[in-house]
């Protein structure tokens, strides 16, 4: 059957909404505002998910850490070279790194010393070292930053170099020589690069040591029996593999979604205390609409169509607002508040840019569980009422 | 043609019951203009109701254009009184927040009219009722007798075959009583089968009217 839609039932179904409008107005709002809640929590999450990831996957596939009385401490630099007698050890690099706490801002930069003639663990890393004159910075005592430590520092007054307090509490003058940019965002935007011999000497260093030292290997399979046979040659020492610091994240997020979700709960409660509302009743002017409608040759399709118009556009229309809003809100606004509940766990580090990130099946489910809902708890009253006999819902 | 059998209709409300008629029956020719009467409470507006298959009897028989409107599915009695019934209600029965426009093409708004359809279909009953000049103006608005005039309007916008009138003239004054009256005199000429129920004494003595019936405690007397 071919059937013309009816727009004058459109028309009636706008008109209805306007004519309820400070009701209207308020439900929209209630359910932009929760869509608009729960699509923020959802992107901030997948977002800085995204980023974990992407951060682990760069992750050195074994870190060496020595320990001494329960507490890290430098290994020397031989060990590296003993390494590489182990079977399955593709290389072993050892790494000059550390924390710098800028006090004046309050923030942790990653310090790491590069050097010319060593491979890098890690290719991003790689790339940059590639792109500057070691040589050249270390005897003009500069350093290349991430975006997040130039913006810091700009915003305490050092433009174009820094004083760093060495171990031995002497000042360290060191100049910016250049920035970079990285699509770790998480990462690499709080650290700082510059030669070794310039960050032994802020870590108050021997030189024959180094922070720890990276593993790569030729087949990731062998990581578990490689890891043991290190254990037999260095007891002293302790070995993160990749897999531990991505549950270690992965807990940390669960926690966090724990706390999400109560959340969740809680607005979904409130919604769900508007749809009882609705269900429980319509109101006698309500009722007396759809007995007219009925007395006037309406049939209970036409009613329940038009019922369905408008709580379609409602429920839609709140569920783009809150979308849009949310997609304002996380992607534009960078998620000012709900960001730094997430983000607790690096608190201490600058400032990075949530990477975009929209994940479908989420955002479906949220539809799916908001607006035929809503749909549902409006037509089921209306339809109660148009099953009655005219004359009685006139009364 | 209408014709009621045996009609009883008993509300129930809470403990106790009131019987609205109790044994009516009724035939109505088509094209016959009859005149419902009788005191308030007698059961006017109930038969009005079960013609219109806007309650059904509690036993009893209702059959309208040859229908049993009574035991028709909603859908199909629905269907059935927008094709043929034009009801206009003693509490007139408009939607207040909605415009003298819009009130009016309620009953075709089902059907998809054009748009062409639609605005002369409404031009001309509200013309004729004089109430073109306040298309836009809100029924809650209006007085007595304008609302009056715009449940007529509405009741007459699908040309019905049958029109069933509770009270039409409660509210309106002597002049638009008779211009009323007029119109229905036409329609009936027209051959539109019409109930009336009033106790408006305009309509008593009228030339034109074919049978008068009178009510009292729910039984045709
Ligand atoms: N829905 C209802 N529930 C209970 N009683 C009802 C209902 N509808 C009508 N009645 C009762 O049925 C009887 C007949 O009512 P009806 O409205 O048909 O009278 P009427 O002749 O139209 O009176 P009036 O001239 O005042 O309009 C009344 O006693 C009324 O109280
Ligand atoms: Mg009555």
């Amino acid at each position: 059957m071919k059937s013309k839609m009816n727009f004058l039932l459109l028309e009636y179904a706008i008109n209805a909404i306007l004519r309820r409008g400070k009701k209207n107005i308020f439900i929209l709002l209630i359910f932009s505002m929760l869509v608009f809640l729960l699509s923020s929590v959802l992107f901030i999450s997948d977002s800085i998910k995204l980023e974990l990831n992407s951060v682990v996957k760069s992750l050195p596939e074994i870190t060496l850490q020595r320990f001494v009385a329960g507490k890290q401490s430098d290994v020397s630099l031989s060990r590296a070279e003993e390494l590489l007698s182990i079977e399955g050890v593709k290389s072993a690099i050892p790494r000059i790194w550390g924390y710098y706490y800028f006090k004046v801002a309050g923030v942790n930069f990653s310090v790491v010393g590069i050097d010319a003639f060593e491979d890098q663990y890690k290719e991003s890393l790689q790339k940059i070292v590639d792109s500057v004159d070691v040589g050249v910075l270390e005897k003009n005592s500069g350093m290349i930053v991430g975006e997040g430590v130039k913006k810091v520092l700009e915003e305490n007054y050092y433009k174009d170099f820094f004083n760093f307090v060495t171990a031995e509490g002497k000042w360290k003058k060191v100049t910016i020589a250049g920035v970079f940019s990285s699509d770790i965002s998480l990462e690499a935007n709080d650290m700082i690069l510059l030669p070794k011999n310039t960050a032994y000497e802020i870590f108050g260093m021997d030189k024959k040591m180094a922070t720890d030292i990276v593993v790569k290997v030729s087949n990731p399979k062998e990581i578990p029996m490689i890891v043991s046979k290190i254990n037999l040659l260095f007891p002293d020492m302790r070995a993160i593999t990749k897999d531990d610091i991505r549950v270690s994240y992965q807990n940390i997020f669960d926690y966090k979604s724990g706390f999400f979700l109560s959340l969740f709960l809680i607005c979904a409660f409130t919604f769900f205390i508007i749809i009882y509302d609705k269900t429980s009743g319509l109101s006698s002017q309500e009722k007396k609409e759809i007995g007219i409608l009925k007395a006037v040759g309406w049939s209970m399709d036409d009613i329940i169509k038009e019922k369905f118009y408008e709580s379609f556009i409602i429920s839609f229309c709140a569920f783009i607002m809150g979308l849009c809003a949310a997609l304002f809100f996380v992607y534009f606004l960078q998620a000012p508040l709900l960001r730094d509940i997430f983000m607790g766990y690096s608190k201490l580090k600058p400032d990075f840019i949530l990477p975009f990130s929209f994940n479908v099946e989420m955002l479906c489910l949220l539809f799916l569980l908001s607006v035929p809902i809503y749909i549902a708890a409006t037509l089921i009253p209306s339809w109660k009422a148009s099953t009655l006999d005219a004359d009685e819902v006139m009364r | 043609m209408i014709k009621l059998s045996h009609i009883h209709k008993i509300f129930t409300q809470g403990n106790t019951e009131v019987v609205a008629l109790s044994d009516i029956s009724l035939h109505v020719k088509d094209g016959e203009f009859t005149v419902l009467k009788g005191a308030s409470g007698s059961g006017k507006s109930t038969v009005l109701s079960l013609i219109a298959g806007l309650s059904r009897p509690s036993s009893g028989e209702v059959l309208v254009e040859g229908k049993a409107i009574s035991k028709l599915p909603d859908n199909f009695s629905a269907l059935f009184r927008r094709e043929n019934i034009g009801f206009i209600f003693q509490k007139y029965n408009l939607i207040p927040t909605l415009s003298v426009r819009d009130n009016i093409i309620l009953p075709l708004i089902p059907q998809n009219p054009s748009e062409e359809v639609l605005t002369h279909s409404v031009n001309h009953v509200m013309e004729k009722f004089s109430i073109a000049h306040k298309a836009d103006m809100l029924v809650k608005n209006l007085s007595g007798g304008e609302q009056q005039r715009v449940a007529i309007a509405r009741a007459l916008i699908n040309k019905p075959k049958i029109i069933l009138a509770d009270e039409p003239t409660a509210n309106l004054d002597a002049k638009l009583s008779n211009e009323l009256i007029a119109i229905l005199k036409q329609l009936k000429e027209e051959n539109t089968t019409i109930i009336v129920a009033t106790h408006d004494p305009l309509f008593f003595d009228l030339d034109f009217v074919d049978a008068q019936v009178e009510m009292k405690n729910g039984k045709i007397v």
